[in-house]
């Protein structure tokens, strides 16, 4: 207890400042990955896809990033094991999060693809299986977020399939594919609109102190998924169909359409991403206030505060405004055999799977959840050509990332103590 | 930068190049009309010249082939099979190839038609290349069928312009017919070495015709996955 009274204050700068480098990165690398198939498609620029992720990702923490931060900051560890030493879960917490900070550092260094949410939840079960004792970790939790990194990916290709096959049913495979697109394509947009705010009002608001009943959260749900439509719409309507640009190829001015669905998918993605990202950064962050808050007490039934969240936010808009614009230009301009259809298809398949996960409060890579989306598609023969290689490096993620940030936290773990105090 | 999953993802579609490789091909047999008209009126200069030019493209024909070849690892998820498209492409090839020889063959032997004869072998010549310049336009069709998926709309139209270039082949096997009954009574007049060659040009330029066919009847196969 001690400790805590005695050196909280540089424990929760130094949880502020570790936060925000992981924010910071995830802003700087993942948000690229979040955004390059809606770059890819051509259907935004690349500064509208910051605009967008600025927006949207910080939006996303704030407004739905809650129930996975409370998973990080509380659902991993066993908290009641800590009620003696209070001190050793800020050590740990502290030492997840600089381990998978350098961690996705140096991978990033030597150009392996690895996730923060892979390295953050490794970092964290290793300092509590070794710093504390293996009865620390909530190893059924943590068996569920494993098996959700196995079937999420597994559940956007599917619903990527289905999505992109009702496209082709109702508008690419038909006489009039520009007329049916612009009939059926805000029916596509409310869709967007509904799932996306379902999800956050049912789970995330509570989180910002903000809640309603189901008829209510089912009403505002459906009144925002119109309000995305009838804005969609009204920008669809700017469209004509243009029989020149039609000559060489049928389906420009259909992919036009798909253009503007893009734009608002594109958002929809950043906002998943941030609502389940940003908790790699600020959940451990969450944990380690809580403690010196409320000096020493653990599980103390105090709500995640909104500064926290924005830090997280922030941290992204900075890893994004500094080196993350760079990344997602590589990206989307190596990304051109996606088109508007098949980008809306597997970025919306993508984007609702993740919101589900955030709402679940389950930490999920949004990378592989993409991948898995991709390949959705590809499977419905919508894609010309798709490196199956990626799964096998998905695969090898998994194995080196969990160990890898396991071993470091429990070095930076024994350090702290070293420092600080036993 | 780390190398992002979604960036290693895409691989490069073979389509374009696939088309590309048909455009040469069909480029390729294009100049053996006017190898043709050279050949009877004796101009070997000018049918040395055409057979160069003809040698030039079935030679980026071939680089283009590796390069495509090369591209495509096994790994590959396509909307159709990795082995038929390789098929595929090995088809088209034969084209340039086939040109290449017949044209080979009647330059070196300094090859002059009978007259009897020239106006089919004329017309011959004219049938495979509309047979592969179908050929072609149903290769040119694979954008749309990516972007419909393969749907059966799309597959239809692929569909009627490959019953063209049946037809066409069936057209040019009645022409060779043509040709060798013509042939057959002359056999007696002419130096027996040269009708052994003639026989055997008409059947090289029958098989491009052949081929052409077996690029439509191939691409059925790929789209059927």
């Amino acid at each position: 207890m001690e400790i805590i009274a005695n050196y909280g204050d540089v424990l929760l700068v130094l949880a502020i400042l570790f936060g925000l480098f992981m924010a910071w990165g995830v802003g700087a690398n993942d948000v690229a990955n979040a955004m390059g198939t809606s770059v890819g498609s051509g259907a935004i620029t690349i500064k509208q896809a910051i605009m967008i992720a600025v927006v949207f990702e910080f939006a996303g923490a704030v407004l739905a990033g809650g129930e996975v931060t409370a998973t990080i900051r509380k659902g991993i560890l066993d908290a009641s094991l800590f009620t003696h030493d209070p001190h050793l879960l800020v050590y740990g917490m502290l030492a997840s999060l600089l381990a998978a900070g350098v961690w996705l550092m140096i991978a990033s260094n030597l150009g392996w693809p690895v996730s923060t949410t892979h390295s953050i939840v490794g970092a964290i079960v290793g300092f509590g299986a070794v710093g504390v004792g293996v009865d620390a970790v909530a190893w059924g939790k943590v068996g569920k977020i494993a098996m959700s990194w196995v079937v999420s990916p597994i559940l956007a290709g599917s619903i990527a399939f289905v999505l992109f096959r009702s496209l082709q049913n109702l508008i690419i495979d038909t006489d009039k594919p520009f007329d049916n697109a612009k009939k059926y394509v805000p029916f596509y947009m409310f869709l967007v609109g509904f799932v996306i705010s379902l999800v956050t009002i049912f789970k995330g608001l509570k989180h910002v102190g903000l809640s309603f009943d189901t008829s209510t959260s089912y009403s505002l749900a459906i009144a925002f998924g119109l309000l995305v439509a009838i804005i969609g719409t009204i920008m669809i309507r700017r469209i004509h169909l243009d029989p020149e640009e039609n000559k060489e190829f049928h389906f420009t001015s259909m992919e036009r359409v798909f253009g503007v669905l893009m734009i608002i998918t594109a958002a929809a993605m950043a906002f998943a991403h941030g609502s389940n990202d940003v908790a790699n950064a600020i959940g451990p962050l969450a944990a380690i206030y809580g403690v010196i808050e409320s000096g020493g007490i653990i599980g103390s039934k105090s709500s995640l505060p909104v500064g926290i969240l924005l830090v997280g936010g922030g941290g992204i808009v900075l890893g994004l405004v500094t080196y993350g614009h760079k990344v997602i230009a590589t990206i989307g301009t190596g990304i051109t055999q996606l088109t508007p259809s098949r980008g809306f298809a597997a970025t919306l398949a993508a984007a609702a799977t993740v919101v589900i996960a955030s709402g679940t409060g389950l930490p999920v890579s949004t990378t592989q959840v993409l991948v898995g989306a991709v390949l959705g598609v590809g499977i419905a023969r919508g894609m010309a050509a798709l490196d199956t290689r990626v799964i096998n490096k998905i695969f090898l993620s998994w194995l080196i990332t969990l160990p890898a940030g396991a071993l470091m936290s429990i070095l930076f773990f024994f350090a702290f103590k070293g420092v600080f105090g036993a | 930068m780390a190398k992002s999953n979604i960036y290693g993802l895409f691989g490069k579609s073979p389509i374009s190049p696939l088309q590309q490789h048909m455009t040469h091909v069909h480029s390729c047999i294009g100049e053996l009309s006017s190898f043709m008209i050279a050949i009877h009126a004796q101009d070997w200069e000018e049918a040395g010249r055409i057979k160069s030019i003809i040698g030039t493209k079935e030679g980026e024909a071939d680089i283009l082939k590796k390069k495509l070849r090369l591209s495509l690892p096994s790994t590959f998820m396509m909307p159709f099979s990795r082995r038929d498209l390789l098929d595929l492409l090995l088809i088209q090839d034969s084209i340039a190839n086939v040109t290449k020889d017949v044209s080979g063959l009647m330059l070196n032997r300094k090859m002059t038609l009978p007259d009897a004869i020239f106006e089919d072998v004329i017309e011959l010549t004219e049938v495979c290349i509309k047979t592969s310049a179908m050929a072609l336009k149903a290769i040119n069709e694979l954008d749309e069928l990516l972007e419909t998926a393969f749907s059966t709309r799309e597959r239809k139209v692929v569909n009627t312009i490959i019953e063209k270039v049946n037809q066409l082949e069936s057209e040019s096997d009645k022409i060779q017919h043509e040709i060798r009954a013509k042939l057959f009574p002359l056999e007696v007049e002419l130096p027996p070495v040269d009708v052994m060659f003639y026989y055997r040009a008409i059947e090289w330029l029958g098989e491009l015709a052949d081929a052409a066919q077996k690029v439509g009847s191939r691409l059925e196969v790929l789209l059927a996955k």
